[in-house]
């Protein structure tokens, strides 16, 4: 009830806080009432939110999962970029391959890179004892530069200037929901969704859960019932990363189908947000990234409408509301 | 008759539903040396505490020279010039002695003037009669001068009245002997002495008046040369003790736990050094020994957490060779030291903390799924039969008494298919009844054939249950002897290294 | 060479800023995560100032009091309801990244920087009397004031914290907070005063940034130094002379980065995004190798309160 409660009170203090924030840039609240509008009422809107929500689901299990485990995944803005360059250097090289191993081809091959960065991060970790919030964030922007330069000069789009990588072949898209005509969400998002769903019955119903709860937990009793925790470490890291690494699904899959410089808007950093407003619990994470998809998308139509707004707007909101989860609920919350 | 020095009336404190003090009333005289004693859970610490400031009483009075007082926090006591010693010594680890005494208290206001300070501790150091190395970082001295670091605090800030909650804990018997003795000594420098206690021995042989106390009340307040160890013993239980019923069974030829030449690679602390020893079974091997002498390097190297040279057979393998899930289905059973930090998960319910350790059993599972219900109706069971009370599979294990959380571990670790059994202080801060439920348990286990490895700082624990006593000093085993023939004395000896 | 060391010197300048600053916090128990976020919003404050009042020194002091006014939102959540210090750290950069550029663009139509000062209007360069006339090593003695005051500041702060009853203090909230609070000290003051005194001195960081190295504020200017300064204080296992001298090496470096970059055979050998992934790498590459043989406070290190 708590959680319910929290919910819709971070709902609620969202909308005051960008009804504060637009008057006090000095634009009149209309515009306010406007993107909301458009992003809610809107096929277009709907559309929009859904799709940003979609790799926010998949972020947000990221950072839930090792949260679970005691562990910060700050990792998941490098682990995504990894998964998405990962799905153009596979078209790149098998571009011919029918439809049918394609597409699963694809979805592993993302969640594989994600997975692999993350084995590094937790690797330093489980074995050298390295603080994880500092080696995921160094991780991060060396992942940002070295992807770069993967854009820029081993997949580069030959066909114009733009910091972009060439398309990968058609074999490897996958359906939009046509629902939402002139949007980009696609099927990734049932996949995002069906993964929620996998992760909350593998925390709470099977041993390996159970074993990563209880080191997240209390460690030293973790220890002592024989539970490895260099090994549960690791293996939290690497599925982490490989739930950050969907991303590239998302959007080289299903989207744009190549991956734009610089097309992340922070879904690894929002995707704390998103796990903290919903304690950590897979199933609520849906719903979180709802919200915060939406907000994303108010953020975009503000900036649309307005010239005094510029889309971080939606970074100070998130602020806000991660500041008043974690002053709701101290210490860890698992449940 | 002067006035008594400290004065409680009709005291009264509830913890929930914990009765911890119930119109507790009883008088300190000054200059007194007062023992309070009562065994775990009869609410000493809590008077005191209401007494120190770090509790408020619900209900009755506190009067201190003669005035109604009410002190609602440590400073205000201090103030008044009351000390505490408290069980969990207040130590910065990483500073000096030195930097730990001046500690809120400094001699200015900006920059220090570490030799005049220094000068000036020693000074009091020797008005006192104490000889610690003033320089030192604490974490590099043991528990015994840690608490004198404690103590001398006190008296760096004129405490006229000494509270010492439990001080004999980590201590072997001639270092009891020697703080007692220090103790009278800063009686005779006008001091008030108040010892919270349950070691009957040093209570009657040094304090003045005692009073004991039982499920929050106060039973009697008295001169101690009116009372012996046996009416002593009656009063804090209200009954006489159950004689522990020892079987006569001996040991078999058969070793359930070997340890060959053992050497700790890399420990934090000091880890084991060329230790053998062995348990057989049907026997129960105690080890005694000061704290942090080796025991949870001992208890680390069987729970596979710490590395080491050597070898150790469990159950006739290697240990190296299992899993712990092996382990444990060849019968072995831990009962780690602390049992909040690491032998439950608090915040999870009693179930879960039923199959922790053995959570990867079959039985528990089905389709490859926990199933609730199995792990469920196990918990049910197991709680019935150890009469741990609420006996709810679904409860938080944070919600049981530390006594029923003791027995939730013991029912897990020491089932009837347990062959081995380590058990590390596992009557510490319990009920006496749960103690001896504890007790006769393992004594059950013993006569089933398992065989224990029993490590407690209890001396009286050890010389009840052990068939033979081990002492481990400095990680090595310096003694060994049958409980027979064992002397309290000599253990103690060897415990402190006076004897090699 | 000289230029190789005179620019690992400027580059370091922010990096011990934010470093003592976060040592201050950590010493007394409280993670910082968000010396990131305080950085950044020092640099926009006092570059903002700077244009709008034209004065170097109120921009400096503005500058650093916003620092120490976001410190204190770090202080409310972590010591006042022991909310998640890692999580409010977060909260902070998030914050942070997200105000500065929205108020960029309502200020100034731009999200990206803040008009250009004048030199006038920056920090100015001091140069030591007669040694910085020495030839050739002359130049090592021509620093703008805060790299001066950076060289100077681990030795301060060392006094500071072991040889003050202030520093005392601040190292038992770390180690020891029980033993602090059974004294009768209120460890959530210490803490308090400690993140606001941490809070100000990691801001010159930001407002050295801003108005010193360069000439406007631009977006997510901190580039990730708040976390090599945390890597620094690991480094240095949490005492000022270490992790001073970790700092020097981070800057070291920094320069050696551009020093790559700008040289003809570096460039072609190697790609340009590489080099510049160089100084994170290397910070990662010894964290990782170092182990975890520093000891952090033991309020962080066991979560306590």
């Amino acid at each position: 009830m708590k959680a319910l409660g929290t919910l819709l009170t971070s709902i609620f203090l969202a909308l005051l806080c960008s009804f504060g924030l637009v008057i006090w840039l000095g634009e009149s609240p209309t515009v306010l009432f406007e993107a909301l509008y458009n992003t809610f009422f809107t096929s277009f809107g709907l559309g929009y939110t859904l799709f940003y929500s979609t790799p926010l689901i998949f972020t947000g299990l990221s950072v839930a999962l090792c949260f679970h485990a005691g562990l910060f995944n700050i990792g998941a803005e490098g682990q995504l970029l990894w998964g998405s360059i990962a799905v153009v250097a596979l078209g790149h090289w098998l571009p011919e391959i029918p439809w049918y191993l394609a597409v699963p081809l694809g979805i592993f091959v993302s969640a594989v890179a994600g997975a692999l960065v993350g084995f590094v991060a937790g690797y330093f970790k489980a074995f050298r004892g390295s603080h994880e919030v500092v080696t995921t964030l160094l991780l991060n922007f060396i992942s940002q530069y070295w992807v770069s330069y993967l854009i820029l000069y081993r997949f580069k789009n030959p066909f114009n200037q733009a910091s972009e990588t060439e398309l990968i072949s058609n074999h490897y898209w996958i359906p939009a929901i046509s629902f939402f005509p002139t949007t980009p969400v696609n099927s990734a998002l049932f996949i995002a969704i069906v993964s929620s769903v996998l992760v909350y019955y593998y925390l709470f119903h099977t041993v390996s859960g159970f074993e990563l709860r209880t080191m997240g937990t209390n460690k030293k009793a973790a220890q002592f019932a024989g539970i490895s925790i260099r090994y549960r470490t690791l293996s939290v890291f690497v599925i982490s990363g490989a739930l950050a690494g969907l991303v590239g699904v998302n959007e080289v899959m299903g989207s744009e189908h190549k991956v734009i410089e610089g097309f992340s808007p922070g879904y690894g950093f929002t995707g704390i947000a998103v796990a903290l407003l919903a304690r950590n619990n897979p199933l609520g994470i849906v719903f979180s990234a709802l919200l915060f998809g939406s907000l994303q998308n108010t953020a975009r139509e503000l900036e649309f409408l307005s010239e005094n707004i510029s889309k971080e707007v939606s970074l100070v909101i998130q602020a806000v509301l991660i500041a008043f989860v974690a002053y709701r609920f101290k210490g860890k919350s698992n449940d | 008759m002067t006035a008594p020095l400290i004065e409680f009336k009709e005291v009264s404190k509830a913890f929930g539903t914990n009765f911890a003090n119930q119109q507790v009333t009883f008088s300190i005289k000054t200059g007194a040396f007062h023992g309070l004693v009562g065994e775990n859970g009869a609410g000493k610490s809590t008077i005191m505490k209401i007494l120190y400031g770090l509790v408020s009483p619900d209900s009755g009075s506190l009067f201190f020279k003669g005035k109604h007082s009410h002190f609602r926090s440590p400073s205000d006591a201090i103030q008044a010039g009351l000390g505490m010693v408290h069980q969990h010594f207040k130590l910065v680890p990483t500073l000096s002695v030195w930097e730990n005494i001046i500690l809120g208290k400094e001699p200015s206001r900006f920059f220090f003037n570490t030799h005049s300070i220094i000068s000036s501790l020693e000074d009091l150091q020797q008005q006192y009669g104490f000889h610690l190395p003033l320089t030192s970082r604490v974490d590099s001295l043991s528990l015994g001068q840690q608490q004198q670091i404690e103590i001398l605090k006190l008296l760096y800030r004129q405490a006229e009245v000494l509270i010492l909650d439990e001080p004999t804990a980590v201590l072997s018997p001639q270092e009891v002997e020697a703080l007692f003795s220090q103790l009278s000594f800063l009686q005779s420098k006008n001091k008030t002495i108040i010892v919270v206690s349950h070691k009957l021995k040093e209570i009657l042989k040094f304090t003045d008046y005692v009073t004991v106390m039982r499920q929050g009340r106060v039973v009697s307040t008295q001169p101690t040369q009116e009372l012996n160890e046996d009416s002593l013993a009656s009063l804090i239980m209200g009954r006489h003790p159950l004689p522990l019923k020892r079987p006569l069974l001996s040991a078999t030829d058969k070793a359930v736990l070997t340890l060959k030449n053992v050497t700790t690679v890399k420990s934090p602390d000091c880890g084991l050094k060329n230790v053998s020893l062995e348990v057989k079974e049907r026997e129960i091997v105690g080890v005694a020994g000061i704290e942090g002498n080796g025991q949870s390097a001992l208890v680390r190297v069987l729970a596979q957490i710490q590395k080491y040279q050597g070898s150790v057979n469990l159950l006739e393998q290697k240990l190296e060779e299992m899993s712990s899930y092996k382990r444990r289905q060849k019968g072995f059973g831990l009962i780690p030291p602390d049992r909040q930090s690491e032998g439950l998960v608090l915040s999870f319910s009693n179930q879960l903390n039923f199959i922790l350790g053995h959570h990867r059993e079959a039985s528990f599972q089905s389709h490859g799924f926990y199933s609730l219900t199995r792990i469920s109706a196990y918990s049910k069971q197991k709680m019935q039969q150890f009469g741990i009370h609420p006996p709810l599979p679904e409860l938080k294990t944070s919600a049981l008494s530390g006594g029923n959380q003791q027995k939730l571990i013991v029912a897990r670790e020491a089932s009837p298919e347990t062959r081995f059994l380590l058990a590390c202080h596992p009557t510490r801060g319990v009920d006496i009844g749960a103690i001896e439920f504890i007790h006769s348990h393992f004594l059950n286990l013993k006569q089933q054939g398992a065989g224990i490895l029993l490590i407690s700082s209890e001396l009286d624990e050890l010389l009840a249950l052990s068939d033979r006593i081990l002492v481990i000093r400095d990680g090595e085993i310096v003694f060994e002897t049958s409980t027979e023939k064992a002397e309290v004395k000599e253990l103690g000896l060897y415990m402190t290294g006076g004897k090699k | 060479m000289i230029d190789l060391l005179n620019s690992s010197l400027r580059l370091a300048t922010p990096l011990i800023f934010a470093s003592m600053g976060g040592l201050i916090c950590e010493k007394a128990g409280i993670a910082t995560i968000c010396l990131e976020g305080i950085i950044l919003v020092s640099a926009f404050t006092s570059a903002v100032a700077d244009f709008y009042f034209h004065s170097p020194v109120l921009s400096v002091l503005l500058g650093v009091l916003s620092g120490g006014a976001f410190m204190l939102f770090h202080a409310g959540l972590t010591i006042k309801s022991r909310a998640d210090q890692i999580v409010s750290g977060v909260a902070v950069n998030l914050l942070a990244s997200g105000l500065t550029p929205l108020l960029t663009k309502a200020l100034f139509q731009n999200s990206t920087n803040t008009p250009s000062l004048p030199g006038a209007l920056r920090l100015s360069v001091w140069s030591i009397p007669f040694l910085s006339r020495i030839p050739l090593v002359g130049s090592l003695f021509e620093h703008l004031s805060l790299v001066f005051l950076a060289l100077i500041l681990p030795f301060l702060i060392s006094l500071l914290v072991y040889k003050t009853r202030f520093g005392l203090r601040l190292s038992s909230a770390g180690d020891g907070p029980e033993a602090l609070r059974t004294a009768g000290v209120s460890v959530e003051r210490i803490r308090v005063q400690a993140l606001l005194l941490g809070g100000w001195i990691t801001s010159v960081a930001g407002v050295y940034l801003a108005i010193g190295q360069s000439s406007q504020f631009t977006r997510d200017m901190s580039a990730g130094r708040g976390f090599i300064a945390l890597a620094a204080l690991i480094f240095g296992n949490w005492r000022p002379i270490p992790v001073f001298l970790a700092c020097l090496f981070f800057g070291f470096t920094e320069s050696l980065e551009i020093y790559l970059q700008s040289s003809e055979f570096f460039s072609n050998a190697l790609p340009v995004q590489f080099i510049q992934s160089l100084p994170y790498l290397i910070t990662l590459v010894l964290l990782v190798a170092s182990g975890s043989k520093s000891q952090p406070p033991l309020a962080i290190a066991n979560k306590e309160d």
